[in-house]
């Protein structure tokens, strides 16, 4: 018996001891952080969070989001000071969406993300985006229509990636990788506010272009799209393109229904060329009622050409924006190169910002009318 | 009631008892002056038989006896009958019993002793003038209890059988499911004072000597006054005594007792109580219902399936609840964290103090309803279920979430009935681990109740057998029941010498 009681003693001890981290708190005592962000960092760093509050219980409990805004030297103890005007113990892993303004993207995003990744209670799932012309203050303190809060309404919006090739999702995780990697620059979604019925709504489109660890520049909606469809990350959307039939011009609806892209380094001696090619399977998804019959080999091969073309021309001004423009290597050659071709990409690794301004990139679109909704052929009216 | 009397010296001594005297009166002075003094039940019925007149004396207990039988077949019998007036003592008793008295069960006995343990279990003791001998006739006759459906084991598919609080009726109830001269029964009597009859019955050739030697000896060395219940048993021979998790089965239902010793079990049928033992008793048992063996495998084992599930549910729901809430707010999704914090808001007790004192009124309402009246029982559960639900949370004195964990608890709880009241004790166990060291100290609860499970034994058989097997025929009725033809062979652990309860005829047969 004592020595049943002596181990037991011993098995409470050593669970008692060896234990980490455990803490008892009421979680009525915790505010859940959803979404927090950086408007500037010098001279002072402003931390604003966007916290879950209900007032009431039980069936009558609402959330209503409360912005809370505060200045510290650090982003860490920026984030300790909201204790004091919150009143509760601040829960972070709730976290879901970080935003910074385009001030704090430019000087660097290295100042703003080492705190985060190196505390222990923020998730690197959280999702970044960039506030394009407006302070990440207003972002939060605009009005979704959802009531839970602007984090909430931005996630729901990015959970829409999959059939919306308007922005490309990135958590953090994924942004600090492509910081690290060789040969790959990162891209982060862009936050607008824009008008909807008096009030300002905040929408996730566009991309932010990033060389290092800061912001160079935009992309807009339609280069966010060719950016989703080079990484191979769009799966849905849609797109209107003026195409010719027999003569004539029309408006079609096109639905992107499924892409294979290849990329591929050719390597000829010193020379390094890039092979892009993508093939498009798309879905007609309406023609402004226009007689063009589907149902004809020659019209939907008419088409399939033309798209080809479109997509070829509008692949290529992209490059020449990436190379030329802002000389950001965002869809990862360099990296494709480094996995392919080890020797070739440690001769020009250090020359690769030159390198790739003039890399030499031959696209190829296929397309494939592969839907054309419930009707082949027009809607044809009585005369 | 009665254990304190199992310490040595204070056992009832046996009183002394003499031989019967030849002489009538003699005998009856002696009964009604010592044996049966004080005893207004004792029924002496004097009567004569024809010439040459013998003086003879019928003693019973009343209402032990079946009255007509008595009259009818010994009383009427012997006064028609005349004896040989050569015929004295043994010759005589011998006579009597071969040619008078139409009974098909009696004995001839020669001390007092004999005839009290007679006529206190219903018999009719028969003495005749001049014999030191006297004739002990079966008329066992008293009120049972027809056979019913068991309430504790109600079924929707298979026997309505339960036992009764009837020996004879409970092993004839038995050996009518198993036709077989292999089926032993076995009786003994235990118990100093109420000496009550206690049947052990198994399947030679299934069930292992070594197990039913073991199960003889544990019940031979009892040595208390009474038993009133096959639970007193149960408490006497159990393995790991101190252990809430059961060792030992009971039931009330013939066809389970049936199934069991087919397995190569043993069961112990006691007098007075409809519940029978069996042994050994495993874990997976307690998930086992008659029933899955009546319904489509498939069905079965979604049942089985569920009541793992509700076990885990009713043991660890406020334990994972209390951790989560209180330690680890980042495991539960962001919509439900921050509705749980609004729910408990103004609720003024920690979640530990909540779950503890919810889940004690859970349990005392739980026992009312069981120990009062049906009628009454229902009003306790209305009430309790309006204070709870309604008042309570309107009150701020706890929170929703606090009473739907108590609730998947409770009915969870009663789906695992063998083992809810082993669950309570567990559920208790977590939910201090878990208050103290969230995931990590419920965690450290589950493995400590892991390691007492599998250090385990019933009569030699480790506890969790069979869950822990890794071939198919060793785990074809744990979790899932494979079908009747898949099952070829018997538990490997229970009966080791006769396994295959399957004939290879049948076996291709169904292939």
């Amino acid at each position: 018996m004592k020595k049943d009681l002596a181990r037991v003693f011993f098995l409470c001890a050593v669970t008692l001891l060896t234990t980490g981290c455990w803490d008892y708190t009421e979680i009525e005592l915790r505010d859940f952080v959803v979404g927090a962000g950086v408007d500037a960092v010098e001279p002072k760093v402003i931390v604003i969070t966007e916290m879950a509050k209900s007032t009431g219980t039980g069936q009558e409990a609402e959330f209503r989001p409360v912005v809370l805004t505060t200045e510290a030297r650090s982003l860490t103890s920026g984030a300790h000071n909201l204790a004091n005007p919150s009143g509760m113990e601040i829960f972070w892993a709730h976290a879901q969406v970080f935003l910074v303004s385009e001030e704090v993207a430019q000087g660097g995003m290295l100042t703003i993300l080492e705190p985060i990744i190196r505390a222990r209670d923020l998730r690197s799932t959280m999702y970044l985006l960039v506030a394009k012309d407006c302070t990440v203050e207003e972002v939060f303190k605009s009005k979704p229509p959802l009531l839970t809060g602007v984090s909430q309404h931005l996630t729901s919006i990015i959970r829409l990636s999959a059939i919306s090739a308007d922005f490309v999702p990135q958590q953090l995780w994924q942004f600090t990788g492509d910081l690290a990697a060789p040969g790959i620059s990162a891209t982060l979604p862009a936050v607008e506010l824009v008008h909807e019925g008096g009030n300002l709504m905040p929408v996730v489109m566009g991309a932010a272009v990033f060389k290092l660890d800061r912001m160079i520049g935009w992309l807009s909606k339609e280069e966010t799209q060719i950016l989703a469809l080079l990484k191979g990350e769009s799966e849905g959307g849609f797109f209107v393109m003026d195409t010719e039939i027999k003569g004539n011009t029309t408006a079609i609806t096109y639905e992107f229904r499924g892409s294979q892209l290849k990329t591929k380094p050719i390597v000829d001696g010193e020379r390094v060329e890039m092979k892009v090619s993508l093939s498009l399977q798309l879905g007609v998804a309406g023609t402004r009622g226009a007689d063009v019959d589907f149902s004809d080999p020659a019209v939907v091969r008419g088409v399939e050409e033309q798209v080809a073309r479109y997509f070829t021309r509008r692949i290529r001004d992209f490059l020449r924006l990436i190379q030329e423009d802002y000389n950001s290597d965002i869809l990862g050659f360099g990296r494709l190169l480094w996995r392919r071709e080890p020797a070739t990409w440690r001769k020009i690794e250090s020359d690769w910002d030159a390198v790739f301004r003039g890399l030499p990139v031959d696209v190829e679109v296929d397309c494939r009318i592969a839907f054309t909704g419930f009707r082949a052929q027009p809607i044809k009216m009585r005369n | 009631m009665f254990f304190w009397k199992r310490a040595k010296g204070e056992q009832p001594k046996t009183r002394d008892l003499d031989r019967l005297s030849t002489s009538l009166e003699t005998n009856l002075k002696w009964l009604r002056s010592n044996l049966f003094a004080d005893d207004d039940t004792i029924v002496y019925r004097r009567f004569k038989t024809k010439e040459p007149t013998r003086q003879c004396v019928l003693i019973h207990a009343n209402n032990m006896t079946k009255h007509e039988f008595l009259s009818d077949y010994i009383v009427r019998p012997l006064m028609i009958s005349s004896l040989p007036k050569e015929l004295h003592g043994q010759r005589l008793i011998q006579h009597i019993t071969e040619q008078v008295i139409q009974s098909d069960g009696a004995t001839v006995f020669s001390s007092y002793e004999k005839l009290a343990e007679g006529v206190v279990a219903g018999a009719g003791a028969v003495l005749v003038e001049g014999c030191n001998l006297g004739i002990s006739v079966d008329a066992q006759g008293w009120e049972k209890r027809s056979v019913t459906e068991p309430q504790t084991e109600s079924v929707v598919r298979g026997p309505r059988q339960g036992f009764t609080e009837d020996l004879g009726v409970n092993v004839s109830l038995v050996r009518r499911k198993i036709l077989s001269p292999e089926l032993k029964v076995r009786m003994m009597d235990v118990g100093l004072q109420t000496r009550t009859k206690v049947a052990i019955m198994y399947v030679e050739g299934i069930a292992p000597k070594e197990l039913v030697d073991e199960v003889f000896q544990r019940i031979e060395r009892i040595e208390t006054d009474a038993i009133l219940e096959s639970g007193y048993i149960e408490e006497f021979i159990r393995d790991s005594p101190n252990c809430p998790f059961p060792t030992i089965g009971h039931t009330e239902r013939p066809d389970r007792v049936a199934g069991k010793i087919l397995e190569g079990r043993v069961a112990v049928l006691v007098d007075g109580t409809p519940f029978a033992l069996t042994m050994p008793f495993l874990f997976v048992e307690a998930f086992q219902a008659n029933e899955d063996y009546f319904h489509h495998w498939m069905v079965a084992s979604f049942h089985r399936t569920l009541r793992y599930i509700s076990f885990f549910l009713t043991t660890s729901t406020p334990g994972l609840y209390l951790a989560l809430v209180t330690h680890h707010p980042q495991l539960i999704p962001m919509s439900l964290s921050i509705s749980i914090a609004a729910a408990r808001k103004n609720v003024p007790f920690p979640a530990m103090v909540e779950v503890i004192a919810m889940g004690l009124v859970f349990e005392i309402l739980r026992e009312g309803g069981v120990r009062l009246p049906k009628p009454v029982g229902q009003a306790i559960s209305i009430v309790g279920a309006i204070v709870l639900g309604e008042a309570a949370v309107g009150a701020s004195l706890v929170s929703a979430p606090m009473i739907i964990v108590v609730g998947v608890t409770g009915v969870a709880g009663f789906v695992v009935s063998k083992l809810n009241d082993t669950a309570v004790l567990i559920r208790i166990l977590l939910v201090f681990t878990s208050a103290v060291l969230g995931l990590y100290g419920f965690l450290f609860g589950i493995m400590g109740i892991m390691v007492q499970l599998a250090s385990m034994e019933s009569f030699g058989i480790p506890y969790l057998s069979s869950l822990t097997s890794l071939t198919i025929q060793g785990s074809k009725d744990t979790v899932i029941r494979l079908p009747w033809w898949r099952m070829v062979l018997r538990p490997r652990h229970l009966a080791p010498k006769n396994r295959e309860r399957l004939h290879r005829q049948s076996r291709s047969k169904t292939k």
